[in-house]
């Protein structure tokens, strides 16, 4: 089924609204008017209003005081803390994006075949779709305490895993991937189970080991389920915010300071929130540009 | 014959010991959490893993000191999971049966509308959401947590295509017998339709309930923080209770766990709605 299936007309011969009267005519407007009431307020709008933000300076209460034209967008590019900014966001995302995929293909592979205690598994391997990523930055809290967490104590090591600038991208990091894992199984798992049992078949026939059949038929069957996992993957990596608030608050230094949290650094510390706004153009930007990439590669279906 | 059964039986089982390294490490975080929530507080700093006794403390001080205030969180965050959830069910059904049933100028390019909104990260367009609802005067209140969620393009889009694998011959009938379209949404779509609700509405409360930035943002007194923003609060309450943030943790979780345990189904179609079923 694609994208604008249904759009067409679903009578056979459509009567002009004219010829119904008022009423009709007006009818499926009224239908779609609250949805639209609430996409106006708060997307469409907010949206015009941040652009439109973007290109003024600001009072404390968010008020566009002075015409700026595209000076909070140089001044950004311009200075280093940004583009500090830009690199750890690209590290932080491709870490987890990568790292989701891993834990979701090696939990789906484990969990394709049917054995006692799969479901629970499958059941365990989906779990943290579940869990809120603020409840589980708290967890973590503890997990990554520095002398009474369990990581530590494992380890037999006293790391500083959120305070030190060497640990904190990677702790962060860590949790994420935990709280994508969740996601990335459901798809992947779904992925696998089309792929058609006849290939596997004939490769057994022709006395294909495991790792063969894996290389040569699951992996090149689900790359389309694996590209597209790993877009969704990177436009919510991009869109962390409560781990990072929770464990680092951006740092150490500017260490976790990913472009959603330097929004809200702006906004609700520094009242820059002409600054924010093209910072929120850029992320909307950024994510354009990879939503576009995943379509290019899938005219043939479309799955929004 | 034994030895080929024997032989079936150690594969199945090897299959599940595969499983337990990466299974300990998805579930671990969970476990250290409850495990440490029911600790007597002195073996937290001794850096045992497994508690001596059960001691159920941190719960009740989360319940019963209004400190805490743990009852007001769960009951804002039911509140405002509720409330969005009945009204994402009710404008994306209508917005949906619209887009599905009727026929009307401008369609297509509203319905692109409605898909185009999925391009914008909310967090892109958080702060002048922000400044209208301080501007509104909603700071601190449940309008201002419910209404900006009030509709959603995956609930409309999750919904449409529901709808669209109902007969056309359907609605041509009830038209023909003189059904108002309202009539024919609450008696025919509604009722055929209750898996995707349920779906859409298994999703919608989870995400609600989970959701941070927002009411972190227009939040301020505790009357109507939610539980998410509640239990991060803790640590800065008292970060020596390291016991009492954890029952904090794994009392909001209980409520997500439960949906996704007794609603794993309607979640997982709800998710995978979204992305998959164009």
């Amino acid at each position: 089924m694609t994208l604008t299936d249904g759009l067409k007309s679903r009578n056979p011969k459509p009567r002009l609204p004219g010829r119904r009267g008022f009423y009709p005519a007006i009818e499926p407007y009224l239908f779609l008017l609250p949805a639209f009431v609430v996409f106006g307020l708060f997307l469409f709008y907010p949206f015009v209003r941040t652009i439109y933000l973007s290109t003024y300076l600001t009072d404390k209460l968010g008020n566009a005081k002075v015409f700026w034209s595209l000076r909070n967008y140089t001044d950004l590019f311009a200075s280093s803390s940004f583009w500090a900014s830009v690199l750890v966001t690209f590290q932080f995302v491709a870490i987890v994006a990568f790292g989701g995929l891993l834990i979701g293909l090696i939990t789906s592979l484990l969990t394709a075949k049917k054995y006692p205690g799969v479901t629970f598994a499958s059941a365990a391997y989906a779990m943290p779709v579940a869990i809120a990523s603020a409840a589980a930055s708290m967890a973590f809290r503890m997990i990554l305490h520095p002398t009474n967490g369990l990581l530590n104590i494992l380890f037999g090591t006293q790391i500083n895993w959120t305070g030190d600038p060497g640990w904190a991208l990677f702790s962060v990091s860590m949790l994420t991937i935990w709280l994508a894992s969740g996601i990335n199984f459901i798809f992947i798992s779904a992925g696998l189970r089309g792929v058609p049992d006849e290939l596997y078949e004939s490769a057994a026939i022709d006395g294909a080991n495991y790792w063969q059949k894996l290389w040569r038929i699951t992996l090149p069957s689900i790359s389309p389920t694996l590209f597209f996992q790993i877009i969704i993957n990177i436009i919510s990596a991009f869109q962390s915010f409560s781990q990072i608030r929770l464990l680092t608050q951006g740092g150490p230094g500017d260490a976790t300071n990913v472009i959603v949290y330097a929004i809200y650094r702006d906004a609700f510390f520094n009242f820059r929130f002409g600054t924010a706004a093209a910072r929120s153009i850029i992320l909307f930007v950024i994510v354009l540009v990879i939503t576009l990439i995943q379509f290019s590669f899938e005219k043939r279906s479309v799955h929004y | 014959m034994t030895s080929l059964a024997t032989r079936k039986n150690m594969s199945k089982l090897g299959n599940l010991l595969m499983n337990l390294p990466i299974l300990i490490i998805i579930l671990a975080p969970l476990i250290y959490t409850l495990l440490i929530s029911v600790m007597p507080p002195s073996e937290i700093y001794q850096n045992r893993l497994i508690p001596s006794s059960v001691n159920f403390g941190n719960y009740v001080k989360a319940f019963t000191n209004p400190a805490y205030s743990f009852l007001t969180f769960i009951r804002n965050s039911f509140i405002v999971s509720t409330a969005v959830m009945i009204g994402q069910m009710i404008t994306c059904s209508l917005a949906a049966f619209a887009f599905a049933f009727l026929d009307f100028r401008g369609k297509k390019l509203l319905f692109i509308l409605v898909l185009a909104t999925m391009m914008v990260p909310g967090e892109a367009t958080i702060i002048a959401n922000y400044l209208t609802i301080s501007r509104w005067g909603w700071l601190d209140t449940f309008r201002a947590l419910i209404v900006p969620y009030l509709t959603s393009a995956m609930g409309i889009f999750l919904l449409r295509q529901n709808y669209l694998t109902f007969a056309r011959e359907l609605h041509e009938a009830a038209k023909i017998d003189g059904c108002s379209n309202p009539r024919f949404m609450a008696s025919v779509v509604v009722p055929l339709s209750r898996p995707a609700l349920g779906a859409l509405g298994a999703y919608v409360f989870l995400n609600t309930w989970n959701q941070y930035m927002w009411p972190l943002l227009v939040t301020n007194s505790s009357s109507y923080r939610t539980v998410q923003i509640g239990i991060s609060m803790l640590y800065d309450i008292d970060a020596e209770s390291l016991g009492l943030m954890m029952a904090g943790v794994v009392i909001v979780i209980v409520p997500s766990l439960s949906i996704f345990i007794f609603m794993q189904k309607q979640l997982i179609n709800g998710l995978m709605a979204g992305a998959v079923k164009g």
